[in-house]
């Protein structure tokens, strides 16, 4: 064995003071190595000693962290709010790889079928992906751990947000890297960022009135419905549809900062059950 | 003695549906059963009690706090542990991850504490061996008892049970009472169940709940003594009889009011549950 607890790290670990991602390394370690298990009975008073092996016996049992969890915590995020976002439902293998393909398709139309100045198809779906990801990532339907969440000490705006930033930060970064892959198209590629944006937050704001299902999906329908409207009502095939265009872009902007208004206001309303119950 | 919970007139409608209609209760300390019907308003009570619904009308408090503000609705849910009627799981947690996941939304925040947490509702739920086992391996009463332990995180002053024995078979079953007898030591507990041997053999005191409404609240033996007098055997199914069904020996149980000279039974506690129904208007099934 090559590595052993640093003798600072075995003081500090003896007064309960050794703070994460070190104090997880030493747990792991000390579990097999005698070697740094003497060192620590030799720095330690016997009561805080005492107190190592009962954390130590705690960790024998404790979950193994994923690589997300991990990338989290050494990113500075706190390992509890590391583990809520692990557990978000969404962000799993499934989930993920049915937005990457939902991405290389349109991507692929982008090219493939290339009518005009935008890639129509890649920027009509890609603000629909943080949407749906955001829908479903909480609600009775859809979290199984919903009914107890919701009669926890967290407050559900603040797990709710911390799930919406997941999403929104896996969701975009993946358009992102689709957007890349459309460099024929320039900054006009990104032109969903903004109604992206605005559809998850109005989707949000909605949720306490119509409930986590019904109001993103009617979001998600209006979008269609515009974009059918905006098509139906453009000049040529060569001119961006009305979302798409720099009017259309600031239209959106506003949506989302009310949208995002709106949900702030509605927060409390998401410390309660939505849903049913005899 | 003081009560735990303290509700008066508490009543929520769902469209057209009263669902709870001027309750009020007082829970303390020990294990108290919550019997009705399906649609008798019992989970939706649970939920109100929980913090997870709010009541149209009416008020309570749990352990001093009132729920109606948000500050109050957090100091409820510190001191509460819930067990909801199908609790959900994430199929890949392993039954501490789950327990240490629920620690978290309990506001369990530094690592080692936790952890020691969750070992702790683990062993008291009888789970100390299946720790690190996925709970999608486990059975159905093993999953209940990591959703139980789940609900012990923090050491609740008051626990909401909603159905635990639900699909469990009888080994199962008697294993859970004695965990929830064991829970009922030192803190009030709200079992709402379909069982009356449930309450037959944990409760202190029970509600019978119908049509929203609480149609009895006293001790096991006061809703048994409803019974006394209203049950007779009969050779043949008495037509007089609100209800009557045939025992393992071949004769009817009936229960209503006996004809003059009838053979008057030793009431149970069903009995008692069956007879309230009645009176309340709720079909008795039976």
């Amino acid at each position: 064995m090559s590595w052993h607890v640093p003798e600072e790290d075995l003081r500090a670990y003896a007064r309960g003071e050794l703070a994460a991602p070190a104090l997880w390394s030493a747990d792991a370690h000390l579990t097999s190595c005698a070697r740094c298990r003497g060192a620590l009975a030799y720095v330690s008073d016997p009561v805080a000693l005492d107190a190592g092996w009962d954390r130590l016996d705690a960790e024998l049992d404790a979950p193994r962290t994923g690589i997300l969890e991990r990338l989290l915590v050494r990113a500075g995020v706190p390992g509890h709010t590391a583990r809520l976002l692990a557990a978000t439902p969404v962000l799993r293998r499934s989930w993920l790889g049915a937005v990457v393909a939902v991405l290389l398709l349109s991507v692929a139309a982008g090219h493939s079928v290339r009518t005009g100045e935008f890639p129509t198809l890649f920027l009509a779906l890609a603000p629909l992906l943080p949407l749906a990801g955001v829908a479903l990532s909480y609600g009775p339907a859809l979290d199984p751990t919903y009914e107890m969440a919701v009669v926890a000490p967290t407050h559900g705006f603040r797990l709710l947000m911390i799930r919406t930033v997941a999403v929104l930060a896996v969701v975009l970064a993946l358009n992102g890297l689709a957007t890349l892959a459309l460099p024929a198209y320039g900054l006009r590629a990104l032109a969903w960022l903004l109604p992206g944006l605005a559809l998850t937050a109005t989707g949000l704001a909605l949720t306490p009135r119509l409930g986590p299902v019904l109001a993103p999906s009617l979001v998600g329908g209006a979008w269609a419905g515009l974009l059918l409207t905006a098509d139906a009502l453009r000049a040529g095939a060569d001119v961006p549809l009305a979302p798409f265009t720099a009017a259309g872009q600031g239209v959106a902007a506003v949506v989302a900062a009310l949208a995002a208004g709106l949900l702030f206001l509605l927060r409390d309303r998401f410390d309660l059950f939505q849903g049913r119950a005899v | 003695m003081t009560p735990t919970v303290s509700a008066s007139g508490l009543s929520l409608r769902y469209g057209g549906t009263r669902a709870l209609d001027d309750v009020s209760l007082r829970l303390t300390a020990g294990v108290t059963g919550l019997l009705g019907p399906n649609g008798a308003g019992k989970t939706t009570l649970l939920r109100v009690l929980a913090t997870a619904l709010p009541a149209d009308r009416g008020t309570f408090t749990v352990l001093g706090h009132d729920p109606a503000t948000a500050r109050g609705r957090q100091e409820v849910r510190r001191r509460l542990g819930y067990l909801p009627q199908t609790p959900g799981f994430h199929p890949d947690f392993t039954a501490f991850e789950f327990v240490d996941y629920v620690a978290i939304l309990k506001e369990m925040t530094d690592r080692g504490v936790r952890h020691r947490e969750v070992r702790r509702v683990l062993d008291e739920a009888g789970l100390a061996d299946v720790r690190g086992k996925r709970i999608r391996k486990l059975s159905g009463g093993m999953r209940q008892r990591v959703a139980l332990g789940a609900a012990l995180v923090g050491d609740p002053g008051f626990l909401v049970l909603d159905e635990p024995t639900v699909g469990l078979d009888p080994e199962q079953r008697m294993r859970f009472r004695e965990l929830i007898a064991g829970a009922g030591e030192g803190r009030t507990v709200l079992l709402s169940t379909h069982q009356t041997e449930d309450v037959a053999m944990l409760c202190h005191r029970v509600l019978v709940m119908a049509g929203g409404r609480v149609r009895f609240e006293g001790t096991p033996a006061e809703l048994t003594a409803r019974a006394a007098g209203r049950v007779w055997s009969s050779a043949e199914r008495d037509p007089g009889a609100k209800a009557g069904w045939r025992t393992g020996t071949g004769s009817f149980r009936n229960l209503g009011d006996p004809p003059a000279g009838a053979d008057l039974l030793e009431p149970t506690l069903e009995d008692g549950y069956l007879l309230t129904l009645d009176g309340a208007g709720a079909e008795v099934a039976a």
